[in-house]
């Protein structure tokens, strides 16, 4: 019953309308798993951020990491594998944000090393100064 | 319909068997889903800085959204998952290690004002240990300076006090004392009585300041001729000036000369200005 009812309808809307029609419905396949910009855009910020805040110093293997995740994820994109591309960005993004994180510590540990010293200078300075009392 | 005369042979022992296997099996079945390889060392690391008081103190925004991504990093997957349990399990245990290094970079800026507050600290000890010593040093240089003030008053005083007893008189050419002519007998250069009380206080006035030349000058009256007056007055003086060296006195700073009759303080006219006339003035110069 439904067959005939197809064939009726091909009949007439014509050849040329059908394929028109398949024609559309293969490129909206082809198109809906979208790249993840967001994501990609994150983690190109992020990287970017760890950079400015001299990661690349501090932080060098976490920054390395980011880029390496950011480097498949544009692979991945290019492969049309959005899911894994997303996961790769988001991935190089928190990788990034653990370059700053460390290398804002790493920074803070030396100036507070710097004031100990600073500290223990100021120290032996007024031992001196007592003993030449 | 079927179950139920199924179980019912089964009694007694063989019941709780079959709770315990198919007990068991549920377990089995329960744990294999719930943690994705690697969730559980994530969990460890969580624990720990959640157990860190520093850690909750400083950094308990990041522990929180740490907490949530490894209890999503423990929810089970399908076998098919595996991608995205890996995938959960890195983004919970790099948001760990964040809330490490922000908790640990705030536990250091905090570490920081203890230590600004210590060196401050230590800077105004240093400075008040500098100030104290200054001030003393400045205490001790006005004592020191007061002490010797007060010890050059001392002298002068002292130095005056000679001067009064000797009975001198303070003159630009220095200090004049005057011998009246007691000390010596008419026409005789020898000095009376051995001692005289003028001419001790002037020995013990010279011993004291033995840095100071002295004059001693002979004078006489107008009786006589020039030259035997002149002679007079210098033999005169020279015994005054062998007295001095006999008591001690170095001779290079005593030097003599005899003026005779030219340098009257008084009138010869009466006898007592002739008596003041005869005279032997010793000049204490005045320290250059």
């Amino acid at each position: 019953m439904k067959t005939d009812t197809i064939r009726c309808a091909f009949s007439r809307i014509g050849l040329s309308t059908t394929l028109i029609f398949a024609v559309l419905t293969l490129m909206a396949c082809a198109s809906a798993p979208l790249p993840p910009t967001q994501s990609l855009n994150d983690a190109r910020d992020a990287i970017a951020s760890a950079e400015q805040a001299e990661a690349r110093q501090y932080a060098g293997a976490e920054l390395e990491e980011a880029n390496r995740h950011l480097a498949a994820a544009v692979k991945a994109v290019e492969a049309e594998r959005m899911a894994e591309a997303d996961r790769l960005a988001r991935q190089a993004s928190v990788a990034a944000e653990l370059a700053v994180a460390r290398t804002e510590a790493a920074k803070a540990a030396a100036i507070n090393r710097e004031m100990g010293r600073g500290a223990e200078a100021l120290g032996e300075e007024m031992q001196r100064q007592g003993d030449q009392q | 319909m079927n179950i139920l005369p199924f179980l019912k042979p089964v009694s007694g022992v063989k019941t709780s068997a079959v709770v315990l296997l198919s007990s068991l099996l549920l377990t089995a079945c329960a744990m294999s889903p719930t943690s994705p390889e690697g969730s559980e060392n994530v969990r460890t690391k969580l624990t720990q800085l959640q157990q860190d008081p520093d850690m909750t103190n400083y950094a308990r925004v990041e522990l929180r959204d740490a907490e949530a991504a490894v209890e999503l990093a423990e929810q089970p997957v399908d076998n098919d998952e595996a991608a995205l349990a890996a995938h959960r399990v890195y983004m919970a245990d790099r948001m760990v290690e964040i809330a490490r290094a922000k908790g640990e970079t705030r536990l250091l800026e905090a570490e920081r004002e203890l230590l600004a507050e210590q060196r401050d600290a230590a800077r105004l000890a240093a400075r008040t240990r500098e100030a104290d010593r200054a001030h003393a040093e400045a205490e001790s240089a006005r004592s020191s300076q007061a002490q010797s003030a007060a010890l050059s008053a001392r002298e002068a005083e002292e130095l005056q006090r000679q001067i009064d007893t000797l009975e001198a008189e303070a003159t630009e050419r220095g200090l004049v004392l005057t011998l009246g002519d007691v000390l010596f007998a008419t026409g005789s250069a020898n000095i009376q009585g051995g001692t005289n009380r003028n001419l001790e206080k002037l020995v013990d006035f010279l011993n004291q300041y033995p840095d100071r030349q002295v004059l001693i000058e002979g004078h006489t009256d107008n009786v006589g001729s020039a030259a035997f007056n002149e002679t007079l007055s210098r033999q005169r003086a020279e015994s005054v000036r062998q007295f001095l060296i006999n008591r001690g006195v170095a001779s290079r700073r005593l030097t003599v000369s005899g003026y005779g009759f030219e340098r009257p303080i008084a009138s010869n006219d009466t006898a007592t200005g002739r008596q003041q006339n005869r005279r032997v003035e010793v000049v204490i110069e005045n320290r250059e």
